[in-house]
């Protein structure tokens, strides 16, 4: 990426303490989401969210499996994000690893809880079949195509548009314990609510939904997911600065505010994006 | 297995001769200096070209030339069953090599010496044709980058099943054991710039299904130049020409 200016870098500052962003937002505003959901059609659910010019993809992918002995009664999730070169150049070869590791992690502590599956956003349970033996194993893989800040948020959105456009084959057990499929019947599967939401100070001031250019001057940022009923399901501190614990306290109430409107707009585009996946479905 | 039936029809309804449904657009990954996504049926590949820009590493500098990188990679959700480790194996490796230097032969680099141009793909749904869309989608890429180029290069695949040549084999045709000869071809000047085959063929065969693959690759360099004058007429419009 480019370096900036002296004069460019005051003239962010300066920008996003007047409340005046260089593109035209305010502190708190997010940049316009725009959903599709079901691009990869040999995949359990997908969706491919654009945030401003922040393009990822992300798909969901059931197999059967055996759940993990000391959660006979639950599924397995796994997520995985892998950063395109076509994103940033930085990104080949083995260059955006970390970065994908480091989206990675951040998205399973938000949607996977503790390491006893507490407080997931996902209901792990739900995936189960036959307790003990046979559950449903979700692969969900995230891909960024194209970076402009902000890559959490537009992941965590695109997760869960892809899996509230996840449809699992209802599975129906034969007695003899082994399983059959019923692909007939689709059942999509609902999960729980979340969003990440990212503050950001710069400055003395938060910003949400940074690019580049911001996230470039921020001293650190704080991730916060938060699910429908307010609650917060996960916590990431990013960055070198450290920040007072009354900043922190502060930056996530602001997360919390942002983070309804955020929700309601996020609900009503992926419910649009479906409703033209069947009108499509329908015409074709 | 029967891959072309009594009536002439493909597995997936189409003739022989047929080529799948094609889609190409312009300037969908906007920081890149060019990019494309072309789709070949089911196929569908994102290019995205960084440069001319500085040579990040100074070893590998070129005095004359430009030098040209690419990275072929493909997502893990681009084929049926789930990939594990999406680029550094030896398919990807030879994949990338091969568009490279597949693009390295069209464009003039002896225009922009000291630099470096990076050419990026990536997959983002795998039904056979990879190697040809790629190719297609980075000449897209490298038009909207306005890096200089002898001509486009086009790329197209066809095989032989059943007796009978087919032209752009989707991933089941391809992966019934038959011949597969991609070729890429620069329109224009009427030359071939990459071959490939596995399998074997006869001598006369192979050269009926190499014409065959030829006639895709001008379908295909029409469409491109459909799509470029589209994009052209486009950016006049926005200038208020």
């Amino acid at each position: 990426m480019v370096g900036l200016s002296l004069g460019e870098q005051n003239f962010i500052k300066g920008g996003i303490a007047q409340d005046l962003r260089t593109d035209g937002r305010k502190r708190l505003t997010y940049r316009p989401i725009s959903v599709e959901t079901g691009v990869i059609p040999q995949a359990s659910g997908s969706a491919r969210v654009k945030l401003g010019a922040t393009d990822v993809i992300a798909s969901v992918k059931a197999e059967l499996g055996k759940p993990n002995p000391s959660h006979p009664d639950k599924g397995k999730v796994y997520i995985y994000v892998d950063c395109s070169p076509t994103a940033e150049p930085t990104f080949e070869g083995r260059g955006g690893e970390e970065l994908s590791l480091e989206l990675s992690s951040a998205l399973q502590r938000c949607l996977l809880g503790g390491k006893s599956g507490e407080g997931a956003g996902i209901d792990l349970s739900s995936l189960s079949i036959v307790k003990g033996k046979v559950c449903w194993d979700l692969y969900i893989d995230g891909l960024v195509v194209s970076s402009d800040g902000n890559l959490l948020d537009a992941l965590g959105a695109a997760i869960k548009a892809a899996l509230s456009n996840t449809a699992i084959p209802k599975v129906q057990v034969a007695a003899n314990a082994s399983s059959d499929e019923q692909p007939e019947v689709d059942v999509s599967d609902e999960e729980f609510l979340q969003f990440d939401t990212t503050g950001v100070p710069v400055g003395r001031h938060y910003i949400v939904d940074a690019t580049t250019e911001e996230e470039s001057q921020m001293s650190s940022a704080i991730s916060v997911s938060i699910n429908r009923q307010g609650r917060i399901c996960g916590l990431t501190k990013r960055g070198g600065a450290g920040l007072d614990p009354s900043v922190i306290l502060d930056m996530i109430s602001v997360a919390k505010h942002v983070s309804e409107q955020l929700i309601n707009k996020l609900d009503s585009e992926i419910a649009a994006a479906e409703a033209r996946d069947e009108e499509d479905e329908m015409d074709s | 297995m029967e891959y072309v039936n009594p009536e002439g029809l493909r597995l997936d309804g189409r003739r022989p001769m047929e080529m799948r449904q094609l889609r190409g657009e312009i300037g969908v990954v906007s920081r890149a200096d060019g990019s494309a996504v072309f789709e070949m049926g089911n196929t569908k590949v994102i290019a995205a070209v960084y440069g001319p820009r500085e040579v990040q590493n100074r070893s590998q500098q070129l005095n004359d030339q430009a030098l040209v990188r690419c990275e072929y990679s493909m997502a893990n959700f681009s084929t049926g069953d789930r990939m594990r480790r999406p680029k550094g194996d030896r398919r990807s490796t030879e994949i990338s090599l091969v568009i490279r230097q597949t693009m390295e032969a069209c464009i003039l680099t002896h225009l922009m010496p000291r630099s470096q141009i990076d050419i990026f793909v990536q997959v983002l749904q795998a039904d056979g044709g990879t190697r040809s869309a790629c190719i297609n989608a980075a000449t897209l890429a490298l038009a909207d980058a306005g890096i200089p180029m002898r001509d486009l290069v086009t790329s197209c695949g066809a095989g032989y099943l059943n007796g009978t040549p087919l032209l752009d084999l989707n991933y089941v045709e391809d992966s019934a054991g038959g011949p597969d000869v991609t070729v890429g071809i620069l329109p224009k000047l009427d030359k071939v710039t990459l071959l490939q085959m596995d399998a074997k063929l006869q001598m006369d065969t192979f050269e009926n299904v190499m014409q065959l693959a030829i006639e895709g690759c001008k379908a295909v360099a029409s469409y491109i130049r459909e799509i470029l004058l589209e994009n052209t007429k486009q950016l006049e419009s926005r200038r208020g020409v």
